[in-house]
């Protein structure tokens, strides 16, 4: 009995120290870096020769419901950082794509897609917090950006968007049950394999 | 040298003593809201078991305290951890969740049970024998990954 109360104990005084140290998230990072994300894709490590991957290609049907790029963009910087196997990078870019969609407002929507964009908004939010929240493990970063990508593939689907965008998939992310993201890039640079198989996958869908 | 200890020891029992007096509000809802899981997914017996033992108590407006409980510093680890837990996830309310949201909390339990992150270390500990069995963890990974299909 005795030797349970002490390892009880002992249990306890760990919990309490381990809630004392969880209570300081620190925030330092701001939205103050924000706008300098739009440059994100120039320091890209490939050479391609394609001529307007980056510019704003107006080749959207549709009207605009919203401004997606600042979003885009974040979400961007994510994808980027898991896929050099960049965790706090990720968490960081995390933090900055959260505010950008807490400050995402559409336009002209209906009140059916204001519902929607709402949902979706609350889900990416959530999982962008968890990405941002868990630079200690990738894994975990890993599996929210599963359904964030289908939130920010849902969001384009709705809103639109001006650059050209491409949806890839690759069949082993999601523990070999598959999943999509969503880049501006034509080359695959897979933010679930990392370093391990950067070239896994292949383009789904041109969304433009 | 003994002197310090003596105080020391003085004063951890008093202090020990005046935790006592913190309130605790308890986490209690008898009436199984309309928003439960249970009424939103039709859930076998076997898992809705597992989950109610192992999850509902951090996860649901339902905490099944045990008899320690109403010791603190236990009770405000307790609070805390029913407190986080229950803004991740709250069974007692998930069919107040848009179908999205509902359909990452499917994935991510999936992936908590699957990688051992849940239950907690804490909580396996501290209630003994809490831990999900091999079987257990196939079982209910089974049945929310039908779900997920829907």
């Amino acid at each position: 009995m005795k030797k349970i109360n002490l390892k009880f104990m002992v249990a306890l005084i760990g919990g309490s120290l381990i809630i004392a140290s969880c209570g300081n998230n620190s925030n330092s990072e701001n939205d103050a870096h924000n706008h300098e994300l739009g440059m994100e894709h120039d320091h890209s490590n490939h050479e391609h020769g394609s001529t307007d991957e980056s510019r704003n290609v107006s080749a959207n049907t549709g009207e605009l419901k919203g401004d997606l790029s600042v979003v885009l963009s974040n979400y961007f910087a994510v994808n980027e950082n898991l896929v050099q196997d960049n965790a706090s990078g990720a968490a960081k870019a995390s933090e900055k794509l959260m505010i950008s969609l807490k400050q995402f407002k559409g336009s002209g929507l209906s009140e059916e897609e204001q519902k929607e964009v709402n949902e979706i908004l609350e889900s990416a939010i959530e999982n962008a917090e968890h990405i941002s929240e868990n630079a200690g493990e990738m894994s975990h970063q890993r599996e929210h950006l599963v359904s964030l990508s289908t939130d920010v593939k849902d969001l384009i689907a709705i809103i639109g968007s001006s650059q050209k965008l491409y949806e890839d998939y690759c069949s082993m992310a999601n523990n070999n049950e598959g999943a999509i993201w969503i880049s501006n890039k034509e080359i695959i640079s897979n933010p679930y394999m990392g370093t391990k198989m950067p070239k896994c996958g292949n383009v789904n869908r041109v969304i433009e | 040298m003994k002197r310090i200890h003596k105080r020391f020891l003085i004063f951890g029992s008093i202090a020990l003593v005046g935790i006592q007096f913190i309130p605790a509000d308890a986490n209690k809802q008898v009436v199984i809201p309309d928003s439960d899981f249970r009424h939103e997914y039709d859930v076998p017996n076997n898992v809705m078991n597992i989950l109610e033992s192992f999850c509902y108590d951090c996860h649901s407006n339902n905490t099944n305290y045990p008899w320690y409980s109403h010791i603190q510093p236990i009770r405000l680890m307790m609070d805390h951890h029913i407190e986080e837990g229950k803004e991740e996830l709250n069974f007692s309310e998930l069919g107040n969740y848009s179908k999205r949201r509902q359909k990452n909390k499917l994935k991510a339990i999936i992936n908590q049970i699957k990688d051992d992150e849940m239950p907690l270390s804490s909580y396996t500990l501290i209630h003994s024998n809490a831990k999900l069995s091999e079987g257990e963890k196939k079982e209910i990974v089974k049945w929310f990954k039908t779900k997920l299909k829907d």
